[in-house]
């Protein structure tokens, strides 16, 4: 190895040394030190003393009856993934599509409107819908009996209702990001190849199909890669919408169970165990979206 | 994942010590508490004040919520970190006192000291002291709008008949626009007057849940039964909606605790607060829960400092500090001094404030609260989404109180 050579990987290893730390005291770490949690009986009354109990916190999980059950609740946090993604991915394109127009005029300005859901803290967005689910005061009823003479929800009562509430607040919340990487896919197409359709006399459903979805899959495949761990993850607006699990704890989510056990209920191992299968599910998923996606292929080649 | 990664990164990497001798070779201290604003403008007064007659030291107060504070001081004590002083509650002594973060307070404070405090503001658990406490109450009263309630209710039956009179349809669209009563009835905490109206509480002595019982039941029917029978309170009141009702005067009466007075007096409102009302067929008061808040110090801080976390804690816990805040927060103050002093006499509010901590019960301290107050709230919301009846809701509280401290002591 000549010293060019060594220079230029010490070179290479200096550069990358600040980042693995940052990488290892944030990520890789703490994740190991979680394993070890999830494999200890660290509680309340185990916080100091705490041991290796080996599996057992993860039979737990999957066999300890709780209110509402493990798997009911695995059920629903599915349901309101795919739910949320769906409408995400849906109103984003589509707006996209809107937007990239060439004969809309104030681009500027819709688009700013249309991100604003994103802009507004979850916190705030959560507390105001929350208010407009509201029986009697809420906005959502108030127009649903006064504009279409229809009867009013009890949308944070009822179990269905509220869960439908917070999908509502979370589609809201949700669709901009989809729309502004969609956006963004949008203006990278070449647009000879929309002038090359328009010669061959394509329609605009075959140009959708055959140009702008392939061209933008690459983009919005990750993109909804990562919107499905943040929506199976979303703590905030379910914990907020639906005031920590309302009706009944009928509207959590598998984080919501991970949160309640460790920081209400001080069970750090089975909150642990329950992160780390919360991790393999979105790991799994993930590695099966992109490999079926062909999200990594070069999609001009 | 998210959350199991930041508890583990928080435990395990919290390295930036809350307290420390800063840069300017001050002592600096650090008070965590979860007070609202008005609250934390006045304690900043007094912590300036503090620090005029101690060049010294430099103290720092830290808002946090609720949760926030719990779980944040038990990972930052866990790491050997933390602020020194720690201000709540005295029911998260219990959890404290169990991770053993922190210090107990019995030799720290002479007992001529604390003679001179309400001992009911002195939190003793498993025979070691580990809250002072500058405020008494943290409780639930009648709050009144002294325009549209002349005289609050004394029973159950009167405040029927005062919210029926109330409740009204003001502007003739067919909908009620002024209740008689609202309060946040979706959380048992603010169930807990009625429970105990009708006898019941939530656990004994041994710390065991007491929820399937006949005060439960009775509870839960006289709340249906004035929101379904006599409609005198909202179909659906969370705290935001309960509380805006009450401001903008579309309740007469709202059930609120004593940190909420001062705001209403700010926003104009010419309130009065009345004792929850008796129960005629029990002939019991509807008692609330009360709690001391105050101050307890981290087991982590060093013997230097130590010296002055007590200074402090004494100067905030003096006659002065309290007759301050009582003045302007309402809040019941623990300095006997002040407690029995011209002010508090002379106060309508703190009066009945008083009245009503005496017929209130104190707030238990074991961790195991944290379970039975989960259990309470599936059960006590389906009773009123109209799912459960009331004698089964007590008899799922009950059972899943006792499942909840299993898990939680395994």
């Amino acid at each position: 190895m000549n010293t060019n050579t060594l220079r230029h990987r010490l070179y290479v290893f200096v550069l990358v040394v600040p980042a693995f730390i940052v990488l290892f005291g944030v990520v890789i770490y703490p994740f190991f030190y979680n394993v070890v949690i999830s494999l200890s009986n660290m509680n309340l009354r185990h916080i100091r003393d705490w041991r290796i109990v080996g599996l057992d916190q993860y039979v737990k999980v999957f066999t300890e009856p709780s209110q509402p059950d493990f798997y009911a609740v695995f059920l629903k946090t599915v349901i309101w993934t795919v739910v949320n993604l769906l409408f995400h991915v849906v109103i984003g394109v589509f707006l996209a599509l809107v937007l990239n127009q060439k004969e809309i005029r104030g681009k500027a300005i819709f688009r700013a409107i249309l991100i604003l859901p994103w802009a507004v803290p979850q916190l705030i967005v959560a507390l105001t819908w929350r208010g407009m689910f509201n029986y009697e005061y809420g906005a959502i009823n108030l127009i649903l009996t006064q504009w279409f003479g229809l009867p009013a929800v009890q949308w944070l009562k009822q179990p269905l209702e509220a869960f439908i509430a917070v999908i509502i607040a979370n589609v809201w919340l949700g669709f901009p990001f989809m729309m502004v990487i969609a956006l963004g896919a949008l203006q990278s197409i070449p647009q000879e190849l929309y002038e090359a359709a328009d010669i061959d006399g394509a329609s605009w459903y075959h140009k959708l199909k055959n140009i702008t979805i392939p061209l933008i899959r690459p983009v919005m495949v990750p993109a909804i890669t990562l919107g499905t761990i943040w929506t199976f993850n979303n703590l905030n607006i379910v914990w907020l919408v639906s005031n920590a699990g309302e009706p009944s704890d009928q509207t959590h989510l598998l984080v919501s169970f991970v949160y309640k056990a460790a920081f209400n209920f001080y069970r750090y191992g089975y909150g642990a165990a329950l992160s780390i299968v919360i991790f393999f599910i979105l790991l799994a998923f993930s590695l099966v979206f992109m490999r079926s996606s062909k999200a990594t292929e070069n999609v001009y080649s | 994942m998210a959350i199991g990664a930041g508890l583990c990164l928080l435990l395990s990497v919290l390295a930036v010590p809350a307290c420390r001798r800063s840069d300017d070779g001050k002592v600096r201290i650090t008070i965590w508490h979860q007070d609202r604003i008005e609250i934390r403008m006045m304690l900043q007064r007094q912590l300036d004040r503090f620090m005029q007659l101690h060049p010294e030291v430099k103290v720092e107060q830290l808002f946090k919520e609720t949760e926030e504070l719990r779980s944040g001081f038990i990972i930052a004590a866990l790491a050997g970190q933390g602020p020194e002083i720690v201000y709540g509650p005295s029911d998260q002594v219990g959890p404290f006192e169990m991770m053993n973060i922190i210090l107990p307070l019995e030799d720290l404070f002479q007992k001529d000291w604390l003679a001179g405090y309400d001992p009911r503001a002195v939190t003793w658990y498993k025979g070691h002291l580990y809250q002072v406490a500058d405020k008494l109450g943290n409780h639930l009263t009648l709050v009144y709008n002294k325009k549209l309630v002349p005289v609050p209710p004394q029973t159950d039956e009167e405040l029927i008949a005062v919210g029926k009179q109330l409740t009204a349809d003001t502007n003739g669209d067919g909908k009620i626009d002024r209740y008689g009563l609202t309060w946040n009835y979706t959380e048992p905490f603010f169930f807990i007057p009625f429970m105990t109206g009708f006898g019941g509480w939530i656990m004994d002595d041994q710390g065991r849940p007491t929820l399937d019982s006949r005060g439960t039941i009775g509870g839960l029917e006289f709340i249906k039964r004035i929101r379904d029978v006599e409609k005198i309170i909202p179909n659906e009141a969370d705290y935001n909606i309960a509380d805006i009702l009450f401001k903008d005067g579309n309740a007469g009466m709202i059930i609120n605790g004593d940190w909420s007075w001062a705001g209403y007096l700010k926003a104009g409102l010419d309130i009065g607060v009345a004792p929850l009302p008796k129960i005629t067929s029990t002939g019991l008061w509807c008692g609330t829960m009360v709690s001391p808040k105050g101050f307890s110090i981290n087991v982590n801080v060093t013997e230097t400092k130590k010296r002055w976390v007590l200074e402090l804690i004494r100067f905030l816990m003096s006659e002065g500090s309290q007759l301050e805040a009582t003045k302007e927060l309402f809040t019941m103050p623990t300095c006997l001094a002040v407690q029995h002093g011209d002010f508090v006499r002379d106060n309508e509010i703190l009066r009945n404030s008083q009245i009503q901590i005496d017929h209130g019960r104190p707030m238990p301290v074991v961790p195991e609260l944290r379970a039975i107050w989960d259990a309470m709230r599936p059960s006590y919301q389906s009773v009123l989404a109209g799912t459960m009846t009331a004698e089964q809701a007590a008899r799922e509280m009950q059972a899943l109180a006792l499942r909840r401290i299993k898990e939680m002591n395994e």
